[in-house]
């Protein structure tokens, strides 16, 4: 108390504690480092076409210039990037919007895009990668290539060149069984890994606070048959669960978001119901419930935000979680079919006949990196928030 | 006490029932269900053949009635009283004493417990072999870390630790099979499986040639260990981290000249970074751990060398071939749950080293080694019990991973097996059982609870 006394009204911070909370999370070198590989992955995601492909992004012939990568782009790829521009965008521009009003500028700009790319973009159904090493495309005036110029699913057939190559100039980091390019096999992957993560744990922690909520707010027989629930999620191996639901149902990017968030939401519940069951007695919430506000109102916006700064802590491992659970399905032979991820990379290493070091330590290099990125910004994060360490703040 | 075991032990039923309700609604809402494999493993069978194996199990599974149905007829089978089913699937009277029946395997035609008695051993052997592995290890480490807070030890083991947490099961098991296990790069290690099949005929011990070849072994381990003790007790830091960084070089180059291909990076990396293990080693301030680590080194090369010199007729053994084959699944098994519980070993030492009941006892004059050991230990150990519930169903997933990689036939290879082909039998089996121990799990952690904290008691 005597510390209290000491501090004059000039030294009490008068910054918001988000802002603090992001300040001090950002001191370690290592989230720095975690943060710029995170960053360094959105952009190869969001890119990946513009990064890796075989056709030139830009040439002219008989003065004709023409963007041939543009012909090629899907629905995902323009939804991805119309994601992208709208965040870079409500970022830079000085708006101060709620989170909420953020959530529906980006989900409804991307929504919007998406059915609009849908519409218009017609990208051929078969893409025969040869054509682009042939004279059409070769013998112009000038062209600009991607940094990497092979799409991951180009075999390259025509050049006859084996598959399996170890690191070289041509291919960076060597060449799988069938002979496509692993670096870009791993730019493409890269979407699949984050977006994975992401949008399986915003399932998770909607599921798990929804549950929790309940169970923390109603108690009694609702927080009985929700803990066996809980339980009965919590004693499956959860990556027996995963197993199981894979294996029965498709095998789709989405039915993977779906499966991976319904199968790890039991974490998030548990939580909320503790910190529910602590806060339903205390006075403000009284006072909600008094008011005769909706339980909508109650549960989130009241009482939720009391616990929201450690639920994020728990998104930013439960993102590591996800990711290392795609990696594993796909390890096992129970991921996305055509699409390359880095599990499905990694089992290829195994699976050859000879072991191939370059297919094993690049894509096995990004998923740890990847994971540990993760850990690293939850673990910061986390003794952030910590309230013993406030105290070294002036908050209380 | 055995009111609360009945207790947790009746409250496990609702539980079990609850998973395997969640698995086998899985199963019967997936597209095509269950029947949908039996029907494409029986295409290229005669149609009268086909019918009357789909017949065989509908009878028998009642494949052809609604869900529910189904699985109260499964329950019914598995569980230990119920009523028994007439040879044509009808239900006869109900009975105490009828028994469990798991069901036959649709895709290996064989009693799944009988199966499952195969397997299950093999997983268990390996989580057994692990656990007490990581414990041991995971405390010595966290707790050189928290009496060293601050500390090179610390920092350098707290960052490792958390790498070797985010380092993936399968990366180091495709690394270290890939490296260590492979003809192309050193060869040191078998392939898969946990036994290799001449082991079979072995005797239970390793045998030798001649008594010369035992002697030499003997003499290799002592020398080996005599030197590197000798090494670590030298009071010159300098000299001694030259001498054992200079050891180290030599290994390195050994393994570079062990490798099958001549690589010039080995050749440059391999000394140098076991240069630099071996210098890091010897500058190591605690005696303790200096012996520890370079004692084991050093009898490695003891054996080693005893071996290349040691005359043919060695017969390796079946115990030695079964712990040759498990180092690498064992070491890709353990690696990860130990650095998990070094870290909590760590904060919770760390806690309550620095609670008032610590304080008053340095207050009171005891010196820190009576601290730590009698006072702080016992009460730190309550964090590592809680973790050791949720330790098991995290080993039975990673041994599902290793099990694959090192081609083991363990209940991991067989639940990736059953949940490809749709084996319906099977998939329930294995997810009650793993669920069931998983609960055991929780319920003995509350149990050793009681015995290292008499505050907590359930009664």
């Amino acid at each position: 108390m005597t510390n209290k006394a000491q501090l004059s009204k000039a030294q009490v911070s008068r910054e918001s504690f988000g802002r603090m909370i992001w300040k001090r999370t950002l001191g370690g070198v290592g989230v720095k480092l975690a943060l710029t590989w995170v960053g360094i992955l959105v952009i190869a995601a969001v890119f990946a076409p513009f990064l890796a492909n075989s056709m030139p992004l830009i040439m002219s012939k008989d003065g004709e210039v023409s963007m041939p990568v543009l012909r090629y782009l899907d629905t995902e790829d323009a939804a991805v990037l119309a994601a992208f521009v709208t965040l870079i965008g409500l970022w830079l521009l000085p708006m101060h919007l709620k989170l909420r009003s953020w959530l529906m500028w980006i989900v409804g700009v991307t929504a919007a895009v998406a059915v609009l790319a849908s519409l218009m973009l017609k990208p051929p159904q078969l893409i025969i990668y040869d054509d682009f090493r042939t004279a059409a495309y070769t013998e112009v005036d000038w062209r600009l290539m991607p940094p990497i110029p092979y799409a991951p699913t180009d075999y390259l057939r025509d050049q006859r060149a084996l598959p399996l190559q170890a690191p070289s100039i041509q291919h960076w980091l060597g060449t799988e069984e069938n002979g496509g390019d692993v670096l870009s096999r791993m730019i493409h992957a890269s979407r699949i890994a984050l977006s994975i993560g992401i949008v399986a744990t915003s399932i998770a922690m909607v599921i798990g606070v929804i549950i929790g909520g309940f169970m923390g707010y109603f108690s009694g027989l609702v927080d009985m048959i929700g803990m066996r629930l809980v339980e009965v999620f919590e004693s499956i191996p959860t990556l027996f669960l995963l197993l199981t639901f894979v294996a029965f149902f498709g095998r789709s990017l989405y039915m993977m978001m779906i499966i991976i968030g319904v199968t790890s939401w039991s974490g998030y519940a548990r939580y909320i119901r503790a910190e529910f069951l602590k806060l339903r007695k205390q006075d403000y919430v009284q006072a909600a419930v008094a008011s005769g506000l909706p339980l909508r109102s109650i549960l989130f916006r009241h009482m939720l935000p009391n616990g929201v700064a450690p639920l994020l802590v728990a998104m930013s491992f439960g993102v590591a979680a996800a990711i290392l659970a795609e990696a594993t399905l796909s390890f096992l032979g129970l991921g996305l079919v055509d699409a390359p991820s880095w599990g499905q990379m990694l089992n290829q290493a195994v699976k050859s006949a000879t072991f191939n070091w370059w297919m094993a330590v690049f894509p096995g290099g990004a998923i740890f990196m990847t994971v540990f990125a993760y850990t690293l910004i939850g673990e910061a994060f986390r003794d952030a928030i910590d309230p013993t360490l406030a105290r070294a703040t002036g908050v209380n | 006490m055995l009111t609360y075991l009945v207790r947790r032990l009746l409250l496990m039923i609702p539980t079990l029932l609850g998973i395997t309700i969640v698995v086998f609604a899985v199963m019967a809402l997936s597209p095509g269900g269950v029947g949908a494999q039996l029907a494409t493993e029986t295409m290229d069978m005669k149609p009268q053949e086909r019918q009357a194996i789909m017949d065989y199990y509908n009878k028998r599974y009642g494949l052809d009635q609604p869900a529910p149905v189904q699985y109260l007829r499964w329950l019914n089978n598995v569980s230990p009283i119920g009523f028994t089913v007439n040879n044509d699937g009808s239900l006869g009277t109900f009975s105490f004493t009828k028994g469990m029946d798991l069901g036959d395997s649709f895709h290996y035609g064989r009693p799944v417990s009988d199966i499952l008695a195969e397997r299950i051993p093999i997983t268990l052997l390996l989580n057994v072999i692990t656990i007490p592995l990581i414990y041991v290890l995971a405390i010595a480490i966290g707790v050189k870390a928290a009496t060293d807070r601050g500390g090179r030890f610390d920092v350098g083991s707290s960052v490792i630790m958390l790498a070797l947490w985010a380092i993936p099961t399968m990366l180091a098991g495709v690394l270290l099979l890939g490296f260590f296990a492979n003809v192309q790069q050193w060869h040191w290690f078998p392939t898969a499986g946990i036994g290799s099949r001449a082991a079979q005929d072995m005797p239970f011990m390793p045998h030798w040639g001649s008594l010369w070849d035992v002697g030499l072994l003997f003499l290799g381990v002592i020398l080996g260990t005599g030197l590197a003790v000798w090494l670590s007790r030298w009071d010159e830091v300098k000299k001694r981290a030259l001498v054992s960084g200079g050891v180290g070089a030599l290994i390195g180059l050994w393994m570079a000249a062990a490798h099958a291909e001549h690589v010039w990076f080995n050749w440059i990396a391999l000394p140098v970074l076991g240069a630099a293990i071996g210098y890091g080693l010897g500058k190591m301030p605690s005696f303790a751990w200096r012996v520890a680590t370079l004692g084991i080194i050093g009898t490695g090369m003891g054996i080693v060398l005893a071996t290349q010199l040691m005359g043919p007729g060695f017969v390796r053994g079946f115990l030695f071939d079964r712990i040759w084959h498990l180092v690498l699944p064992i070491i890709c098994l353990s690696y990860g749950g130990f650095a998990a519980l070094a870290k909590l070993t760590r904060t919770s030492l760390l806690e309550n080293l620095s609670s008032d009941y610590a304080r008053t006892a340095r207050a009171k004059g005891l010196s820190d080694k009576d601290v730590l050991w009698k006072h702080v230990f016992r009460n730190s150990l309550l964090p590592l019990i809680t973790v050791t519930a949720g330790l098991l169903p995290s080993l039975l997933s990673g041994s599902l991973i290793v099990e694959n990689i090192f081609s083991i036939n363990g209940m991991g290879q067989l639940a990736v097996e059953a949940v490809k082909s749709r084996d319906r039998e099977m998939v329930l089996s294995i997810t009650w059982i793993s669920g069931f121990l998983t609960l055991v799990g929780y319920l003995i952690a509350d149990l050793l609870y009681t015995l290292v904290d008499p505050r907590v008691s359930y009664d």
